[in-house]
């Protein structure tokens, strides 16, 4: 697909490189120079400066501009907040883009943020490639009729869904999963015995299966799979991803998760990866194995993605490896915001993060509360 | 290991008649801005049993032995002794609140004023006088006093009442147990986890200032979801009385038999109104006063301010300055992660919504999270974030009653600036059931006998007898 024409001439130079560049490390995973993440990192925010009058306008009242950033680490992150309110898209609105909602769990109130994204080629390019990597350990190109039967526990895009997630798995199954590979939850529901049947046939011919879900869905997959003593043996090679860690559930512990996938799909650690992603993001971290209470395992990144974590007060970069409030410049943002500053906790060491959770708020002071309590008190 | 007595430390927060000297201490961190650790006993079913019966025995030998005139007199000499800083008691007192609330030195004064005024004798006795016209009715049969009868009459607290603290507003831990050892009963308090020095300290004063008095009272810290003492202090009381958010409030509620009496003083908002005829630079002065008081901790510190039939983004305006001259003169503490991660995103939503075109706007106190008004908005919405003011513009009374009326019964106290409609205002105030109406400025302070939640300090806690 060509990126339709709508698109900024400097858009498209510079998705191009990126798509080229992410190719380039698919086919050979080395760490990206210093140099090459801060320049596109800041032609993309100039493209953005330029392109979004809302991001131009919160620069402006920062004095930031592409004449006064000089490094990646000072471009303005965008709150996760303004998704809620603006398009950040650097295009007009057109046929072929797509809109992906954010779950409105954050804040609890349901109020959900768009993320349009201009070029869907830029996207898959970025995910297949992290993907192919981190989750399948082999480049793009060896998968496909090569790579594992994909089975799905998220519903199809097509339902009519804006889930970023659900066209992620879409898409990991229709070009890194052999034929065959799809969601086995058509209906929203994942349907076990449809699952139970792929994976059987795929133990007989010993190819290899990779799972993907949310970290609720897998719970209740296993758990159902551990209340009939129904085990699967998957076959060598295959692994399964979760994602969204206990949102929905609070309590649920990854390491019960892990055990019961271990004990119901034969499944180690090490082939039991987490995806860490955001609608607001174009980018994952994958991490594989155990993790600490409460936090997630270790997540990689591509070297597209670089994660700070900053002092919540200052916004000043925290020492290597403590805890601050998480910052992601993500150059697959190129069409709509490359920088985002979130509401969530975690350490980074080595480039490595450690997701903790979301800050839980503000905690309750004196007598004095949120007139959203005091309203919802008096409802009780 | 100290059973009573011994050397005050705010590390060790707690008085507990009775204690066995072998009770084991528990180290706890503290939640309060300092975040001090501290030290308590660990208190089992027996030994809970131990304290309650203690402070129970002394109570009803003080009703005997002690007249109110003379429980007042030591009552105010104890509570005095901390908020002077001029004694020992007074200056660790102040030492502790600094640090505990993370409190500059003029905020701590002006606290330690405000408790010196409300502790008087002259204050307290003052309070008895005006709910209950003296103190005859808690001393014997009278046929006096504000419930004036043919037949004789005398008032009672119960004889432990359990007192729970969830809240964190400096001072009002001890401002409870005054009011029931005034009412006459044995109080066994829970703490506030932020600050649960000054109510020990007040205890181990009172001790000091009459022995018999010190053991009517017994304060500690525990756990929420600890069985003990919870379960024999409550059923040994028969009122309880909980200041606290309403989690706090139903938690409470959820482990009362159905015979123990539940007072609670529960979240509520302040607001203000600033009136067409108000001098402006003056009446955002004042509110910029009440809001850097205690941040906002109390529920009397106005967080939604009204431009009555007025421009609101001249208020707006006019309050983000004073904020900002009233924070440079008292910054506040420096907010945990979770704050300031709340302020952050409250302020991204109020930018974002305003460059998205929605008619609101954001003034703050640049990236740092100091100060904040939004200008415009929901009109009912607060964060509950210090600091954190929001403006709305109304056309007059009547619309600001149309606006706060899902807030009935929710409002502590309504600030205002101007004279233009004040009448209707207050009449606004009184049918939304808000507790107190003001001038902005005083907020914060309210007077020692103020209606707190809209209520008397002591009627609520007393029972009637009366003799044919």
């Amino acid at each position: 697909m060509t990126p339709p024409s709508r698109l900024p001439p400097a858009f498209r130079e510079l998705a191009a490189e990126l798509r080229e560049a992410f190719a380039r490390w698919d086919r050979e995973p080395r760490p990206w120079p210093e140099a090459r993440f801060a320049d596109l990192a800041l032609r993309s925010f100039e493209l953005q400066w330029h392109t979004v009058a809302p991001y131009r306008a919160y620069c402006e009242a920062r004095g930031a501009s592409p004449d006064t950033v000089a490094d990646w680490p000072d471009i303005p992150p965008v709150p996760t907040a303004a998704f809620r309110h603006v398009d950040l898209a650097v295009a007009p609105r057109a046929g072929g883009d797509l809109r992906f909602r954010t779950s409105g769990t954050t804040r609890g109130d349901g109020e959900r943020g768009t993320h349009r994204v201009v070029d869907p080629e830029l996207y898959r390019a970025s995910l297949e490639a992290t993907f192919a990597r981190l989750v399948l350990g082999r480049p793009a190109r060896e998968c496909g009729p090569n790579g594992p039967l994909v089975l799905s526990l998220i519903p199809p895009f097509a339902r009519g869904s804006d889930s970023s997630l659900a066209w992620m798995s879409d898409d990991v199954a229709a070009h890194l999963g052999r034929p065959g590979s799809r969601s086995v939850a058509p209906r929203g529901e994942p349907d076990a015995a449809e699952a139970r049947s792929s994976i059987l046939a795929c133990a007989e011919g010993r190819i290899p299966v990779c799972i993907l879900g949310t970290t609720l869905a897998v719970d209740a997959w296993t758990r159902a799979l551990e209340a009939k003593a129904d085990a699967l043996e998957l076959p060598p090679g295959s692994v399964l991803m979760d994602t969204g860690g206990a949102k929905g559930r609070p309590g649920l512990q990854r390491e019960e998760v892990l055990a019961r996938v271990s004990a119901t799909l034969g499944l180690g650690a090490e082939a039991i990866v987490n995806e860490f992603g955001m609608t607001e993001l174009l980018s994952q971290r994958y991490g594989r194995g155990s993790a600490d209470a409460g936090a997630s395992p270790p997540l990689v990144a591509p070297p597209w993605l670089r994660t700070r974590a900053l002092d919540p007060v200052t916004l000043e970069p925290m020492p290597e490896g403590e805890a601050g409030i998480l910052c992601h410049t993500d150059l697959a943002n190129a069409g709509s915001a490359v920088s985002v500053l979130t509401e969530d906790l975690g350490r980074v060491r080595d480039g490595v993060l450690e997701w903790i959770g979301r800050a839980p708020g503000a905690p309750p002071r004196g007598c004095s509360l949120a007139t959203a309590e005091l309203l919802r008190a008096g409802e009780g | 290991m100290r059973a009573e007595g011994g050397p005050p430390a705010s590390r060790d927060p707690w008085h507990l008649p009775g204690l066995p000297a072998a009770a084991p201490l528990r180290h706890f961190t503290g939640t309060s801005p300092g975040g001090r650790g501290f030290r308590v006993p660990a208190l089992d079913r027996e030994t809970a049993r131990l304290v309650a019966d203690e402070v129970r025995r002394s109570a009803l030998r003080a009703r005997r032995e002690r007249s109110t005139e003379r429980v007042i007199a030591a009552v105010s000499r104890a509570a005095l002794r901390l908020a002077d800083p001029g004694q020992p008691d007074g200056a660790a007192a102040a030492r502790e609140l600094s640090e505990e609330m993370g409190w500059p030195g003029s905020l701590t004064a002006e606290t330690l004023a405000g408790m010196r005024a409300s502790w008087t004798a002259e204050a307290l006795a003052g309070v008895v006088r005006r709910e209950l016209g003296g103190p005859e009715p808690l001393d014997g049969w009278t046929t006096g006093g504000v419930l004036a009868a043919p037949r004789r009459r005398r008032a009672s607290g119960p004889p432990l009442l359990l007192v729970v603290h969830a809240g964190n507003v400096p001072g009002v831990a001890v401002t409870a147990a005054v009011r029931g050892l005034l009412v006459r009963s044995g109080v066994l308090c829970r703490a506030p986890r932020s600050e649960p020095a000054l109510l020990a300290r007040f205890a181990r004063a009172l001790s000091e200032e009459d022995s018999l008095l010190g053991h009517c009272l017994a304060t500690t810290w525990w756990p929420e979801d600890e069985t003990e003492p919870w379960d024999s202090w409550v059923k040994r009381s028969r009122k309880v009385v909980v200041y606290g958010g309403s989690r706090a409030v139903d938690g409470v509620r959820a482990r009362l038999p159905a015979h123990v009496d539940l007072v609670a003083y529960g979240p509520r908002i302040g607001i203000a109104a600033i009136l067409a005829d108000a001098s402006l630079p003056a009446a955002a002065r004042a509110l910029a006063r009440d809001v850097c008081a205690y941040d906002q901790q109390g529920c009397v510190s106005p967080r939604l301010v009204y431009a009555v039939g007025r421009d609101g983004d001249a208020v707006g305006e006019a309050l983000a300055e004073a904020l900002e001259r009233k924070t440079s003169e008292r910054p506040p503490p420096e907010p945990d992660a979770d704050t300031a991660v709340s302020v952050r995103s409250a302020r991204a939503e109020a930018e974002f919504a305003s460059l998205g075109g929605r008619p609101v706007r954001l003034l703050a106190s640049g990236e740092l999270p100091t100060w904040t008004v939004v200008v415009g908005g929901d009109p009912l919405i607060t964060e509950g974030l210090p600091r954190f003011v929001r403006v709305h513009q109304v056309e007059g009374v009547r619309e600001l009653e149309r606006t706060l009326e899902p807030l009935e019964g929710r409002i502590q106290s309504v600030g205002y600036a101007g004279s233009t409609g004040l009448d209707d205002l207050a009449d606004m105030a009184a049918r939304l059931g808000a507790c107190r109406v003001a001038p902005v400025g005083t907020l914060a302070w309210p007077p020692p006998d103020w209606l707190h939640d809209g209520r008397p300090q002591l009627l609520p806690l007393l029972a009637w007898t009366e003799r044919e």
